[in-house]
Order: structure tokens, then C-alpha cells, then sequence
């Protein structure tokens, strides 16, 4: 008998399994027939798939709160020493502590609020100071810093001082120490090349401050009403109301201390029906802004298949999710290239 | 039969699972299959099997905090999620949840084994033979249907259902 006939054999086989039968014991086709009624019973695989984005969904708001309940309580060793109403394990009806969690949970972030205000009221503050990279700038996006002295005016109107790769000097608008051992002149950090507009008066240009020298009422040394060196009303090194560097949201290349993104959720694209019909292989090459919640924008095909391929690249990557790159620790937006690839077999 | 229970479900993961999504997905990676088939053994039906799943993880990701690492794997302590969420289940539905203890028999055990070495089988066919196994057994499309959707004769697709079907007969041989 040949391999067709045998196969309309197997699939009269399956008709009868589908609708509703039983594996037949024994016969010709018996062990393929016990593995189909098994396979009957398997979870769809988009739901599998749809399952696993819900959870990464939802990880960062319930790790957040397990860390911030860990840090705060001390939940391990709370769950060792009173395993009765810390400990959930092995027990396959294990007794509801919920009760007993919230209430714990919410006393102890009512000490710990009550302590923090103590503990800034001394003035403690901890900033971090990015340092530039190897950056491009997109035009539209946010981003930037700002400062300032707690006065009660306003910042100056004015602009920008010159971008610069390290911030030797805040951009100060009203300069206390008048006689420097080593002149330096303000900077806010930012890719060199990009041009802000430029004036003699270094100011915030959106203020509506243009009579009384001021460096407006953030703090940091900078100018405006955010906090850091920069200017503007954001924090940061840079300008602007956004954070950070820069003024316009740095998008990062990989390397020199940038961490690439990686694919923790990537559906496989679908074929065109007009590529399938000629056969068309091959890999689309996708340039793409992974930005800093782990999303993909911004995507370009750098390098065509046709055939509708490309379109379907795009709309897959578009649904991946990545754990986003890191600079120093923080969340970074980088571009990155995407390879696509779409096999016949 | 020989295990396939992967040992990479250790402390120091577990402890990762916590903390970093990336290592949480590998856990429910490696945990899946055996809890969705723990649970459709008991309940027979993918829909139902599919809704309970989805909880027992959600429960999971919800108090994965509060594991603690007492010689048994990470597994067993979504064996226990599950049977909790099936006891609910059967409540719901006025049976007596204390037949999912009794039913916890070696021969129940093995068949979870099984059908999760065949799960990962199944992942590991050409992707043409994976797509007929899917669509043909999973989604319970007919023969015209799959060869519609993949330009292809119903010849060939009863052709790559057969060997899709040996193919995974043929492994599980190697495996069990």
C-alpha cells in the first residue's frame, strides 16, 4: 500500500476520533490514533503565548509590590519565622493570611512613610548623574533637566547654553561666585551636534520671567523649576521638561555601557498569502526604537523581502515585548536592528 | 519511563522568578504544559483546562514572594496552586474537592509526564507538520479546511498529518 493510500487510511482514522470517538484499541493505526486523542486535548497555542504577555503584563506592578513589601517588612524572614501566616508552600489548601498580609503591609507603609518625611526633612538627597553616550536624538521627543535655587521668581527667559558631552558648569542663569579660579562656561549635557537656539542670555525660554535675573525655583544649581543642573522644568542634565540628558529623549546605541533589549515576548510573523504562493524566503531587517517600557516604535524596514513580508514583519514586531535596555541601571530607549526571518519548509 | 523534569528549576531561578520578568517566563515556560495537563486530565475539557490554567499562574505570579525553597521544586508548589484552584472549581460546581487528593495516583503522574514530553515534541516538528498537528487536532479544523488555509492539496495534508502523527510517535519512543 503507498504512503497516500496509507494516509487516507490514518485520516478516516482521525474523522471518526474527531467526532467524538474513542481511540480504537489495536489495530494498524492505534498508536498514532492514541497520540491525536491526546493531542485533542492541548491548550491552543495562542493561548499559551497570550497567557505568558498577561503574566509580563502584570510582573512589574506585582513585583513592585513584592519588592517594595519585601524591602519594607522584611518578608522572608517574616515568612520563616511565623510560617503559619507567612509561608504558603506545599500545602494544597493553604490557610488565607490575606487578611493578616494587608494589614501588616499597610501599617508598616504608614512607619516607613512617617520615617521618610523625618529622613528628608534632614535634606538627604540621592541623584543620579547619567553620563552622555554615544547618542542620537529624535527631534520630537521629550526629555531634558532643569534646576534652580529656591528663589521665588521665576527663571529668567532666555536660552539654552551649548550642548556639551560632560557638564563642567551648571547652566546658571545668576552666577553667586563671581570670581572663579578657572572660568568655565555653562553647559547642559546633550550630543554636541545638536543646534538649540542661542542667545547671550542663558534662560529658560518658556518663562515668563524677562525682567528679573533669577534661577527660578527648583533646585540643583541649574536653572528653572526642576531639579539637577540642566534647565528647564524637568530633572536632570540636559533642557527641557523632560529628564535626564539631552533635549529631545535620547535614543541610545548599543554598547559603551548600553545593554541591548531583549525579545521576551515574540509571536512569530505570519505569511503573506502572496509570498507563500511564490515561496518567497528570506529575512526582513527592521531598524526599531525599543524604548524605555520595553515596546517597539519608530519602525523602519532597512532591509526588503516584498511580497507583503515586510508588512507582516512590522505588525509582528509591533506586538513584541522586550525587557528594554539599560544604561547605569535606568531604562533606556535604544535602536536596535530586527531580523525577521520567514522559512518555507 | 524517564523523566524529563528539567533541574534548571532551582533555587537561585526561583529566586530570579521574584525579581526579573525574563526569569519568570522561563519558569512558566518550564511549568506549563505539566500544569495545563494536570488540570485537563481532571476537567476534560480544553476551554475549562485553558481558564484554570490561566489562574493557577496568575496565582502564582501574584504570591511567587512568598515560595520558599523546602527541598521540593518550584513545581510542587504550582501542583499545590492547582489543586486549589480545581478544589474551587469543583465547589463551584458542588462536587467534593477531596477527590483531587485520592485522584493523585503514579499512574496520573506519568500520563502528566507524557503528555508534556509531547507537548514539547510537538514544538520541535517542521513547521509545516506543526501547523496540521495544530490546526487539524488542537482547533479541530477538517482536512479542507487546513489545506485551504495553507494552499496545499488534502492529499498532502492527510500526507503531512501521517507523518506529523509518526514523527511523534517515533520520538516518544526515544523518550519513554
Amino acid at each position: 500500500m503507498n504512503r497516500q493510500a496509507d494516509a487516507d487510511e490514518l485520516n478516516i482514522e482521525m474523522e471518526l476520533l474527531l467526532a467524538g470517538g474513542k481511540a480504537a484499541m489495536g489495530g494498524k493505526w492505534h498508536a498514532l490514533t492514541k497520540i491525536a486523542a491526546e493531542l485533542r486535548e492541548f491548550p491552543n497555542p495562542e493561548f499559551k503565548i497570550r497567557l505568558k504577555a498577561e503574566l509580563l503584563e502584570e510582573y512589574p506592578i506585582t513585583a513592585a509590590r513584592q519588592a517594595s513589601f519585601e524591602q519594607v517588612t522584611g518578608a522572608v524572614v517574616f515568612a520563616e519565622i511565623l510560617p503559619s501566616l507567612g509561608g504558603n508552600n506545599f500545602r494544597i489548601f493553604p490557610a488565607d493570611h490575606r487578611s493578616f498580609m494587608v494589614s501588616f503591609i499597610s501599617h508598616t507603609l504608614l512607619i516607613v512613610l512617617i520615617a521618610s518625611g523625618i529622613w528628608v526633612g534632614r535634606g538627604t538627597a540621592l541623584k543620579s548623574t547619567p553620563t552622555p553616550s554615544d547618542l542620537t536624538y529624535l527631534p520630537s521627543a521629550g526629555g531634558g533637566g532643569g534646576s534652580g535655587d529656591h528663589s521665588q521668581i521665576p527663571a529668567t527667559k532666555g536660552t539654552s547654553p551649548k550642548m556639551s558631552n560632560q557638564q563642567l558648569a551648571p547652566a546658571t542663569i545668576v552666577v553667586r561666585r563671581s570670581d572663579p579660579l578657572l572660568p568655565v562656561q555653562p553647559t547642559v549635557v546633550g550630543p554636541p551636534d545638536v543646534k538649540l537656539p542661542q542667545s547671550d542670555h542663558i534662560g529658560d525660554m518658556i518663562s515668563s520671567n524677562v525682567v528679573i535675573p533669577s534661577n527660578g525655583s527648583g533646585d540643583g544649581g541649574g536653572a528653572g523649576s526642576g531639579s539637577g543642573t540642566g534647565l528647564g522644568s524637568g530633572t536632570g542634565l540636559g533642557y527641557g521638561p523632560g529628564s535626564d540628558i539631552g533635549a529631545g529623549g535620547g535614543v541610545f546605541t548599543i554598547g559603551r555601557g548600553i545593554t541591548a533589549p531583549k525579545a521576551i515576548y515574540d509571536p512569530e510573523p505570519e505569511y503573506s498569502e502572496e509570498a507563500r504562493r511564490i515561496k518567497q524566503q528570506g529575512i526582513v531587517t527592521l531598524s526599531v526604537i525599543v524604548d524605555q517600557q520595553g515596546r517597539a516604535r519608530d519602525i523602519h524596514v532597512a532591509r526588503s523581502l516584498g511580497m507583503g513580508l515586510d508588512e507582516k514583519a512590522v505588525d509582528a514586531v509591533r506586538m513584541w515585548k522586550f525587557s528594554p535596555g539599560m544604561k547605569d541601571g535606568i531604562p533606556v530607549a535604544v535602536r536596535v536592528n530586527i531580523e525577521v526571518s520567514f522559512r518555507l519548509y | 519511563m524517564k523523566t524529563v523534569e528539567r533541574e534548571g528549576d532551582n533555587r537561585l531561578q526561583v529566586r530570579a522568578g521574584e525579581n526579573e520578568p525574563l526569569a519568570f517566563a522561563e519558569l512558566y515556560e518550564q511549568n506549563f504544559d505539566r500544569i495545563y495537563a494536570f488540570i485537563v486530565r481532571r476537567v476534560g475539557s480544553q476551554d475549562h483546562a485553558q481558564d484554570l490554567t490561566a489562574e493557577v499562574f496568575h496565582q502564582a505570579l501574584a504570591s511567587i514572594g512568598t515560595f520558599r525553597w523546602r527541598e521540593a521544586p518550584f513545581s510542587s508548589w504550582l501542583y499545590g496552586i492547582a489543586a486549589n484552584v480545581l478544589a474551587g472549581h469543583w465547589q463551584k460546581l458542588g462536587r467534593n474537592p477531596a477527590q483531587i487528593e485520592e485522584d493523585w495516583d503514579k499512574g496520573a503522574s506519568e500520563e502528566i509526564e507524557r503528555r508534556a514530553i509531547l507537548a514539547e515534541l510537538v514544538e520541535s516538528l517542521m513547521p509545516d507538520q506543526r501547523m496540521v498537528i495544530v490546526r487539524r487536532f488542537i482547533e479541530q479544523r477538517t482536512i479542507r479546511e487546513v489545506a485551504t488555509e495553507l494552499g496545499r492539496s488534502e492529499g498532502a495534508i492527510k500526507q503531512l498529518q501521517l507523518r506529523a502523527l509518526e514523527n511523534l510517535r517515533e520520538k516518544m519512543g526515544r523518550k519513554i
